[in-house]
């Protein structure tokens, strides 16, 4: 099973090292397969530690070092990977989803003049995310997370002469960054006390509970930047300026969900902390709302998906926060399905419609564009969660599991089903207005194919995979996920619902899922539509995204600029600069003063003379 | 021993250096200057010979003997210096001869 | 034969026989560039053949020189000496040649210098007699005055003459705080001598070393020698003779005085801090290319120092990879910088943009030692800064915290000053007839990032490797043996 790991890990590298340099020797198209190629490879590899895994019995996690990357002393960090059923999960559908995704991307990028440097950042997007799944310690994993940003960075920036752009990315790395940072204070911590980033001595070091806090709460900084959580969110909607399959991907379905594998992974720390914990949860259901209700006053069509998505990871943050480490990582996977499906299937729209991507101009391409518009309702419906579609399965299960945790598991349980409310009339608000509206909007292509094969093709394996995803696990009757995962990353016991909670739970799920549709159809959908309730001052801070953006300007970026300009005049210019010459000038100065003696006249030569004799003398005699 | 005490022959040597020297410090014309020097060098000698009778040494009328030389030797550097100047047609002011300064 | 004294003699042999025969541009050049070469080559014998497990000094050589004085031409290495000896003289046959490339003006001299810069560095690194390291410390100064003032941009006077000054000042006191040492312990030898308590020598050592580094406050110099000089001299000031200042620091001012370093560390650890964050700060405003990287050198130096002052292990061994790290990407950027410079006669942000257009090659080499320097994760920058803020905290807990605001800010400043070249609209000295890099640049700066990649592969070769056991805080404590 480990070369199978190795394998998985490197044949994406493999991928960007050939097309880097072979530049602009072979032609563009090229380059996508060789990516793709890789990428597949990889998934094979995948699905051989898999099997490996399977055959030994998920209890047994190997770890396979390659050599020593950094060694100082008795702290000792290896490149190593392994593999357990958590990191194999991971393997599967980061693999998986990138290689259909990057044969998506053959069609919608082609033609670009930079294709051969989009498909090497994603081939390097994919080494670093496995990097990070695979990792066998916590510094090779950090390795991988700082790649992720940095894969993130140089593709929502691929489009570089576009400023916004170039700040968007800017704006996504910078706030990884300080999740980097804070992750790095934990590590600190960690090696003053275990001298070791090795997961095993890692997660039983003794710390006092203070200590503790501030460790988990850095590792949890580190998840909420990277999974766009409140308050670190504020760079994922900036990000859909990169290509619609960058937004599938790492937007959706891989880079952010790294936090929620990040807690599953590190839970033993977290389960010390179970305060942090639980404010991870509370992080999540704050966010899985806000989300929810900034989405429903978008007109881009990305970023609505974005918001979306920031919402259904606040629901993987609440199932890992409070201890159902399985659920949330079940939700993981059928969100990357639906997710990456929603969103590809916009860029068919928004590829037909020459870059279109504003919904309240998309309408009547519905009529045009039959296929899109039955696997979007697929991944709609499993986004809402209405069974038997995938996100039913996966996100009542996080629901009702936050019953049995005291008071505020019933405050989490209310915000949950009405953020599965919200899902549904922000997602059928798109859909309805998009797909079933009458209009003008009419592919700019000839009638015929909807798209590409390479574009519709993997869109068909994630709906397929959107529907019957979800049917790996329904908790009551059959749970083959949660077995698979209990070695590594056990259910904690009151994170566990009874059969009739989760019964319970679902059905009201399903009703008020249904409820949501309802009143999107209502609005948007049906012939002749109500007016959508305008409150004004509600409209604006929802359109300004509750003015974090605004917030984070003044607190971090103006005084950073406001302190480097003040130094930079008084300090360096007005001091430190000047400094030098000063002292020069201070040195001409003092030799033209003192140069003021030699007047050139004789009578204070010999005074001079004769007085210092005369001082000389009366020394000597007193000295005597 | 005869003549006066030895404080009045220091007392006259003392006034001959003094007024050398305030010939020499206020003084302009460089002759007058080097005139003045030779009153202070008498001064100084009288001093030596009183002191050499006063302690019965020879040592000093010697000495003064030296000073004697080295007096007139630097009297001949100095008016060579003065007839020098003068031949170029310079002005015979110590004020004004001052290019030697910082 | 001594290959530490091959190293050193070599270069200067070349600088004479270059300022000596009569040879034709070309043959200078030439000349030049295959002593750096030669240098490298012998350089790489010593490492393979180096002992790593074994404590002391290796490829010694003693012969005598002063023996009134109890001084000898006592010259060695130990493990984190020869990593610092490779770093300069790969970046100086970088530079070389890529004087050699560019073509300056009086060749014989130019070569001539630069091959004496080389042979001067390496006696730096490798001196184990005060009295000589002090000849090589300002034997290293010499050529940079010149390279400085004469081949240097339009304000070069100004920056020669700063440049002097402070460092004059820092070597006059060192050189008053030797004396003392020497003859008050009866030797001035590094390996025999024992250690001192006193103070007063301590700071004279460190003034010199704080303004070679340098070190908040003393950085006046700086700004303007770094934009004034040429972009291969700049690179050298950069990458190797700052390394020189953290090198003494190391080598003399912590192994000799360990009582006054523990009285001073607080003090220390404050301005290397003050250095990072003043410097991150500058970098994030500073309107040129070469203002980002030269106030991102005074910041890296300051982390170094943080790394060396930490007093543990793993702040020793990080200061170590750091040196070697930054080293490399700093002699990199400045020679990008050159090459942008060339192009579009500026390297003003205000006038730059849109250069990634049609210039593959240098979009992609300049994002990625962009990248390198500002550790990302799984970097050689990243594993040295790690290892430095993680034997900080080891110190206090605040260190390490700075250091961590530090990096978030080099992400700013460094995307920053990438983006203003390469991104958005073309500026308005970028032409299209601007060309990529050409083979020549190609060839000296692409060794240079593989090096860097290579490292950021295995960081642990140079941080395992520099200190015998690799336990720096006892090697340290007993003198190298």
């Amino acid at each position: 099973m480990s070369p199978g790991a190795w394998l998985c890990l490197f044949a994406p590298l493999g991928g960007t090292l050939a097309i880097t340099l072979a530049g602009t020797r072979i032609p563009r198209a090229a380059a996508g397969w060789i990516s793709t190629t890789s990428v597949f490879i990889a998934f094979g590899g995948a699905v051989w530690s898999f099997f490996g895994l399977r055959a030994h019995g998920s209890g047994d996690a190997h770890i396979s070092n390659a050599w020593t990357w950094l060694q100082s002393g008795a702290f000792k960090v290896g490149l190593s990977v392994l593999v357990d059923p958590l990191s194999t999960m991971m393997m599967l559908i980061v693999s998986g989803v990138s290689a259909l995704i990057i044969l998506y991307s053959i069609g919608y990028m082609h033609g670009d003049d930079e294709e051969r440097r989009y498909f090497a950042y994603m081939s390097l997007f994919v080494f670093s995310m496995l990097l990070l799944v695979e990792g066998g310690n916590l510094l090779i994993l950090l390795a991988g997370w700082g790649l992720v940003g940095l894969s993130s960075y140089l593709l929502i920036g691929f489009w570089h002469e576009r400023p916004s752009a170039v700040a968007a990315a800017k704006k996504a790395f910078v706030m990884n960054a300080f999740g980097d940072a804070t992750m790095a204070l934990a590590f600190f911590v960690i090696i003053l006390h275990a001298h070791s980033l090795d997961f095993t001595p890692a997660f039983h070091v003794h710390l006092s509970g203070t200590a503790m806090n501030l460790v988990v709460l850095g590792l949890l900084g580190g998840a909420a930047a990277k999974s766009a959580q409140v308050p670190l969110h504020t760079w994922l909607p900036d990000a859909m300026e990169g290509p619609t399959p960058v937004s599938a991907l790492i937007h959706a379905a891989t880079m952010v969900t790294a936090g929620v594998y990040l807690i599953a992974r590190t839970h033993p720390l977290f389960e010390q902390a179970r305060t942090v914990e639980l404010v991870a949860a509370g992080m999540g259901t704050l966010t899985l709302l806000m989300a929810g209700l900034i989405a429903l006053v978008q007109t881009d069509i990305k970023r609505v998906i974005a918001y979306s998505t920031m919402s259904q990871i606040g629901y993987m943050f609440l199932g890992a926060g409070i201890g159902a480490y399985a659920n949330g990582m079940f939700h993981l996977m059928t969100h990357a399905f639906f997710k990456a499906l929603l969103f590809m299937g916009a860029g068919v729209v928004i590829h037909a419609l020459g870059g279109e991507q504003d919904i309240r101009k998309m309408r009547g391409i519905g009529a045009h564009m039959p296929k899109t518009k039955w696997l979007f309702l697929a991944g709609s419906l499993a986004l809402v969660g209405i069974v038997p579609f995938g996100g039913f399965f996966s996100k009542d299960s996080i629901i009702s599991a936050t019953l049995n945790l005291g008071w505020y598991g019933w405050v989490f349980w209310v915000a949950a089903l009405v953020g599965t409310f919200l899902t549904g009339v922000y997602t059928f608000r798109l859909y309805f207005t998009v797909f079933t509206s009458e209009g003008d909007a009419h592919p700019h292509h000839a009638a015929g194919s909807e798209g590409p094969w390479t574009m519709m093709l993997p869109v068909a394996i994630l709906g397929v995979l959107a529907v019957i995803g979800g049917w790996i696990q329904f908790s009551p009757l059959w749970h083959p996920l949660t077995d698979w995962l209990s070695p590594v990353a056990a259910t904690l016991h009151v994170a566990e619902p009874t059969n009739t909670q989760e019964y319970v739970t679902s059905a009201i799920a399903v009703v008020v899922g249904l409820a949501g549709i309802g009143v999107a159809w209502a609005l948007y959908g049906a012939r002749r539509r109500r007016e959508v309730p305008s409150v004004p001052a509600l409209q604006r801070t929802l359109e300004h995204k509750f003015y974090f953006d605004e917030l984070y300007d003044a607190l971090f970026y103006k005084p950073s600029v406001a302190v480097a300009t003040w130094w930079r005049r008084d300090i360096e210019e007005g001091f430190v600069l000047p400094a030098g010459p000063d002292v020069g000038e201070t040195a001409f100065d003092t030799g033209r003063g003192v140069g003021r003696l030699q007047t050139g006249l004789l009578r204070t030569y010999v005074f001079f003379l004769g007085t210092g004799m005369a001082v000389l003398a009366i020394v000597f005699l007193l000295v005597k | 021993m005869l003549g006066p005490g030895i404080a009045w022959y220091l007392g006259v040597s003392a006034f001959l250096f003094g007024v050398g020297a305030l010939g020499v410090l206020l003084r302009r014309n460089p002759l007058i200057v080097l005139l003045s020097l030779e009153i202070m060098l008498n001064g100084a000698n009288l001093a030596l010979i009183a002191f050499s009778r006063h302690a019965h040494n020879g040592a000093g009328q010697i000495f003064a003997l030296a000073v004697m030389a080295v007096a007139a030797s630097e009297v001949c550097v100095g008016l060579g210096l003065v007839v020098a100047i003068h031949r170029r047609n310079l002005e015979l002011d110590v004020d004004r001869l001052s290019e030697l300064r910082g | 034969m001594n290959l530490t004294s091959v190293l050193i003699w070599l270069p200067i042999a070349g600088a004479l026989a270059v300022w000596i025969l009569p040879l034709s541009r070309y043959a200078t050049g030439s000349l030049a560039v295959l002593v750096s070469l030669a240098e490298v080559g012998i350089w790489i014998e010593q490492a393979i053949r180096f002992d790593f497990g074994h404590g002391g000094l290796q490829f010694e050589q003693r012969a005598r020189w002063i023996p009134d004085l109890h001084s000898s031409y006592h010259v060695g290495v130990y493990g984190f000496s020869l990593w610092l000896v490779g770093l300069t003289v790969v970046a100086m046959a970088a530079c070389t040649a890529y004087g050699f490339w560019v073509g300056r003006d009086r060749p014989r001299a130019y070569f001539g210098l630069m091959l004496f810069l080389t042979g001067a560095t390496v006696g730096v690194f490798v001196a184990q007699d005060l009295l000589l390291f002090y000849a090589f410390f300002e034997g290293m100064l010499i050529p940079l005055y010149v390279l400085i003032g004469v081949w240097g941009g339009p304000g070069r006077l100004g920056a020669t003459i700063k440049l002097l000054i402070y460092t004059m000042t820092g070597s006059l006191l060192m050189l008053a705080a030797l004396i003392a040492y020497g003859l008050h312990g009866g030797t001035f030898d590094l390996v025999d001598g024992t250690f001192s308590a006193s103070r007063w020598i301590f700071l004279g050592f460190m003034f010199a070393f704080s303004i070679k580094a340098p070190l908040f406050p003393f950085h006046g110099w700086l700004p303007d020698a770094y934009r004034e000089a040429p972009p291969e001299v700049t690179a050298i000031l950069s990458g190797v003779v700052a390394k020189a200042g953290t090198y003494g620091m190391l080598r003399i001012a912590i192994a000799k005085f360990p009582d006054p370093t523990g009285y001073y560390r607080t003090v220390i650890l404050v301005l290397a801090a003050a250095a990072l964050v003043y410097g991150s700060l500058l970098a994030f405003r500073a309107p040129d290319l070469r203002g980002v990287v030269a106030y991102s050198s005074l910041a890296q130096s300051g982390l170094i120092a943080i790394g060396l002052f930490s007093g543990t292990n793993l702040g020793f061994d990080g200061a170590v990879l750091q040196m070697v790290a930054h080293g490399l990407i700093s002699t990199t950027l400045f020679l990008l910088a050159g090459t942008i410079e060339r192009r579009t006669t500026t390297g003003e942000f205000a006038l730059l943009g849109g250069m990634a257009r049609g210039r593959p090659a240098l979009a992609t080499l300049l994002m990625t030692v962009g990248i390198i320097s500002l550790a990302v994760p799984g970097s050689a920058s990243f594993a040295g800064e790690f290892l430095i803020l993680a034997g900080a905290f080891q110190r206090a807990w605040w260190w390490a915290a700075i250091g961590a605001a530090a990096v978030v800010l080099a992400a700013m400043y460094m995307l920053r000053a990438i983006s203003a070249v390469l991104h958005e609209a073309r500026g308005s000295l970028v032409q299209d007839e601007a060309l990529d890099l050409r083979t020549g640049e190609l060839a000296l700066i692409v060794p240079l990032v593989a090096a860097l990649l290579f490292i950021s592969a295995w960081p642990g070769g140079i941080a395992h490797h520099s200190f015998p056991a690799d336990s720096p805080v006892l090697s340290i404590g007993t003198g190298f043996k």
